[in-house]
């Protein structure tokens, strides 16, 4: 009869999840895109990923070791940070570059500010801007796809920045070729297929929600759609806007990142919806043809501030009780 | 028209006083670590900016210039400087003796403000040819200058409160706490607005 | 003799301006892009800071306290009107380099703090030993950062090329990377104290 009792403490439903489980399946989305930047760039792509990915995972490991703290390295996000910067590297870059790129991110993009987190900046993202601020040279030389020698191609955004092409005619491609990857550009930007697939398994295993890709890809398309042609307003390219740069990885893999992003839904439109308006002021008008890292960048510093400002609606409290006051008597 | 764009953008983004100038370093790690007193400083410096901003154009204009003096304009400018912050400080002590508290030492350090004292010296070299004739529009471009770069400074110091808030509950590193995670933090900053770089509409 | 010689060197060591009462960081960041100018500014600032304390030391007795504050300044921007003409006249290269930031030793803390903190209390000899101590602190701090900056930023040193074996990093000579090396720094040398304390 006593077996019919069990007495514990709460929690008592469980969900089975945990860091470990979380990231592995970021992982998990993000390998096809990485699969796919090998079959269109070649090996040397496999070496910026596995170099980005070892020092990244060496570096946390290093660190945590020195501050004497039990080494996490196994719960997979330093790997993710590894992926991800390598995701914007060119895939022919000199082994150095990852390797640098990622004692950065996770030194001083994350570990200085004190580990898994508690980090304000999007590590790979950082170390990508800091990569571009030290190497620009090396970090815009991007290879053709398919090309066995390495040959340099400018990305469709360098060159509509730079006037070369007015539009997608002028390029040869054509919205196909931007979608599945064969153009110039990062390694893990260039497959919107992979990307998109890992994004909507991502969705489907609820780890992300909608709010802030949609809100994202969504603002940056339409200001390029409004301001994007030279020749007047609303005669932008909207899917040319979506599908090139690093609109989507950024959108769907590091606009999304838990502890960069703020926590409520509200707060997530307002970031994704920033975010899109900022990669298109950068792609209209700023000196750099792509936008989107700093625009990612700049948000993740006003985080702490909406999360101040966009508070989630108290459970129970209804809108006139909140607006005069009432509420503030807690029971 | 197209100067004043150039102005605002270039005061608040491109060039913003605090993240690469340099400008405005010490009250901006100094007040920084928490969002309301940050904000009563970025005003008080965005006025302290406008008003010095005003009377030292009209001194240099018509007391330096026409007295071949240039050589005084940093001692005017900082005595100028110095005089605005005493009358503010007055003003906030009548008005809300809590913010006069709270500002603290910070309020009389604004006459030590690097960028007060550099945008005074900026519009000088901006918007007079050679340090001897007023560019046309002088007056109103100095003016917006200061205003826009008290902006820049007000929005850099609010973002920097933000982080530093969540910082603090941190756990940061013995040896990086407080000032050198700021500094990082400034440097990702910069990094970040570095996106801005070329920017022209 | 030994107590000018103690307050000397604790501008330089235990007291140093930029790395452990972190002041003047402004003129510190704009500058270290590289060696000439950090030499440049801080030489100019070290005369100012000698000049006004001893000046300063010399009339404290006679300063009535509640203007004692702007009285410093206009002291000190008279020696910085000083170094700027000299500079204009003598050395405008440099006078270009450094910019906007020679007009702004006037407002370098360092400056005002330590004509507050020790030259209004103490004689002239012990003021002027303190100014150099701190001046030479200022200088040895730039010199660190200019190095680091300078070297891995743009491969050269004092303007000479260097023969190197690695790419230099563009970002060094730029406003993110003086931040990143002031904070790496001051935490490095935190971090260097502690393991000595300890």
């Amino acid at each position: 009869m006593a077996d019919k009792y069990f007495v514990s403490a709460a929690p008592h439903f469980r969900k089975d999840e945990s860091v470990g489980k979380i990231m592995g399946t970021v992982n998990a989305a993000l390998a096809p895109a990485a699969l796919i930047s090998v079959y269109i760039f070649g090996w040397c792509s496999l070496g910026v990923l596995l170099v980005a990915i070892l020092s990244a995972v060496i570096t946390e490991a290093l660190i945590q070791r020195c501050r004497r703290q039990p080494v996490t390295v196994s719960d997979g996000s330093a790997f993710m940070t590894g992926m991800l910067l390598a995701f914007n590297l060119p895939a022919n870059a000199p082994l150095w570059l990852p390797a640098v790129g990622g004692v950065f991110a996770i030194a001083i993009g994350k570990q200085a500010f004190g580990g898994l987190g508690r980090n304000i900046f999007n590590p790979a993202l950082a170390g990508r801007a800091f990569l571009m601020a030290a190497w620009p040279q090396r970090m815009t030389a991007f290879m053709r796809p398919f090309s066995v020698d390495a040959v340099t191609q400018a990305t469709p955004l360098m060159l509509l920045k730079e006037g070369k092409a007015s539009g997608l005619a002028d390029m040869g491609l054509d919205y196909f070729d931007l979608f599945m990857g064969f153009r110039g550009g990062s390694l893990g930007e260039v497959c919107g297929l992979a990307l998109v697939l890992g994004g909507v398994y991502l969705l489907w295993r609820r780890i992300i929600s909608w709010h802030t890709p949609v809100s994202f890809i969504l603002a940056a398309g339409a200001f390029g759609w409004i301001f994007g042609s030279p020749d007047g307003f609303f005669k932008g390219d909207f899917l040319f806007q979506i599908l090139s740069g690093g609109l989507l990885l950024g959108a769907i893999f590091m606009a999304t990142d838990y502890v960069t992003s703020p926590i409520t839904n509200k707060g997530q439109l307002v970031f994704g919806t920033c975010c899109g308006l900022l990669t298109g002021v950068i792609r209209r008008w700023g000196g750099y043809p792509e936008g989107v890292c700093y625009a990612i960048l700049i948000m993740n510093a006003a985080v702490p501030l909406i999360d101040r400002f966009v508070k989630p609606r108290r459970y129970g409290v209804t809108r006139q009780e909140r607006n005069s006051g009432l509420a503030r008597r807690a029971p | 028209m197209a100067q004043v764009i150039a102005i605002i953008l270039g005061n608040i983004l491109i060039s913003n006083f605090i993240l690469f100038k340099f400008l405005g370093l010490c009250p901006f790690l100094g007040v920084s670590t928490q969002t309301k007193p940050a904000v009563s400083m970025g005003v008080a410096v965005i006025f302290v900016m406008v008003s010095s901003g005003v009377v030292t154009w009209l001194a240099y204009r018509f007391l330096l210039l026409p007295f071949h003096i240039e050589y005084m304009r940093t001692v005017t400018f900082i005595l100028i400087i110095a005089a605005s912050v005493q009358f503010i400080e007055m003003v906030i002590l009548k008005t809300s003796p809590a913010l006069y508290r709270a500002l603290g030492i910070y309020l009389p350090l604004i006459t030590t403000n690097c960028a007060v004292l550099g945008v005074t010296v900026l519009n000088v070299e901006d918007f007079f040819v050679a340090g001897k004739t007023p560019v046309p529009g002088s007056f109103l471009l100095s003016m917006l200058q200061a205003l826009f770069a008290g902006i820049g400074f007000m929005f850099v110091l609010l973002l920097m409160s933000g982080i530093r808030e969540r910082l603090a509950l941190n756990d940061v590193p013995e040896s990086m706490e407080g000032l050198p995670i700021a500094f990082l933090t400034a440097s990702l900053m910069s990094l970040a607005f570095m996106g801005f770089l070329g920017l022209k509409i | 003799m030994k107590r000018l010689w103690l307050e000397f060197i604790k501008g330089i060591g235990s007291e140093n301006p930029i790395f452990f009462v972190v002041l003047g960081l402004c003129p510190t960041l704009a500058v270290s892009t590289n060696m000439t100018n950090a030499i440049g500014m801080g030489l100019a600032a070290t005369f100012v800071l000698v000049c006004s304390n001893a000046i300063i030391a010399l009339v404290r007795l006679w300063i009535p306290d509640k203007i004692r504050i702007p009285c410093y300044i206009v002291i000190i921007a008279t020696f910085v009107s000083v170094v700027e003409m000299v500079l204009k006249a003598y050395a405008p290269a440099l006078d270009r380099a450094l910019g906007i930031f020679v007009p702004l030793i006037v407002v370098n803390c360092i400056i005002l703090g330590r004509a507050e903190a020790f030259a209004s209390k103490n004689p002239v000899l012990p003021s002027i030993a303190d100014g150099l101590g701190m001046g030479c602190g200022f200088l040895v701090a730039l010199l660190v950062i200019s190095f680091v900056r300078e070297t891995l930023g743009s491969g050269k040193l004092m303007g000479l090329t260097l023969s190197r074996p690695f790419e230099p990093a563009l970002i060094l000579s730029l406003a993110p990377g003086a931040l990143l090396v002031m904070g790496l720094l001051i935490g490095g040398i935190r971090w260097l104290r502690s393991l000595r304390s300890s």
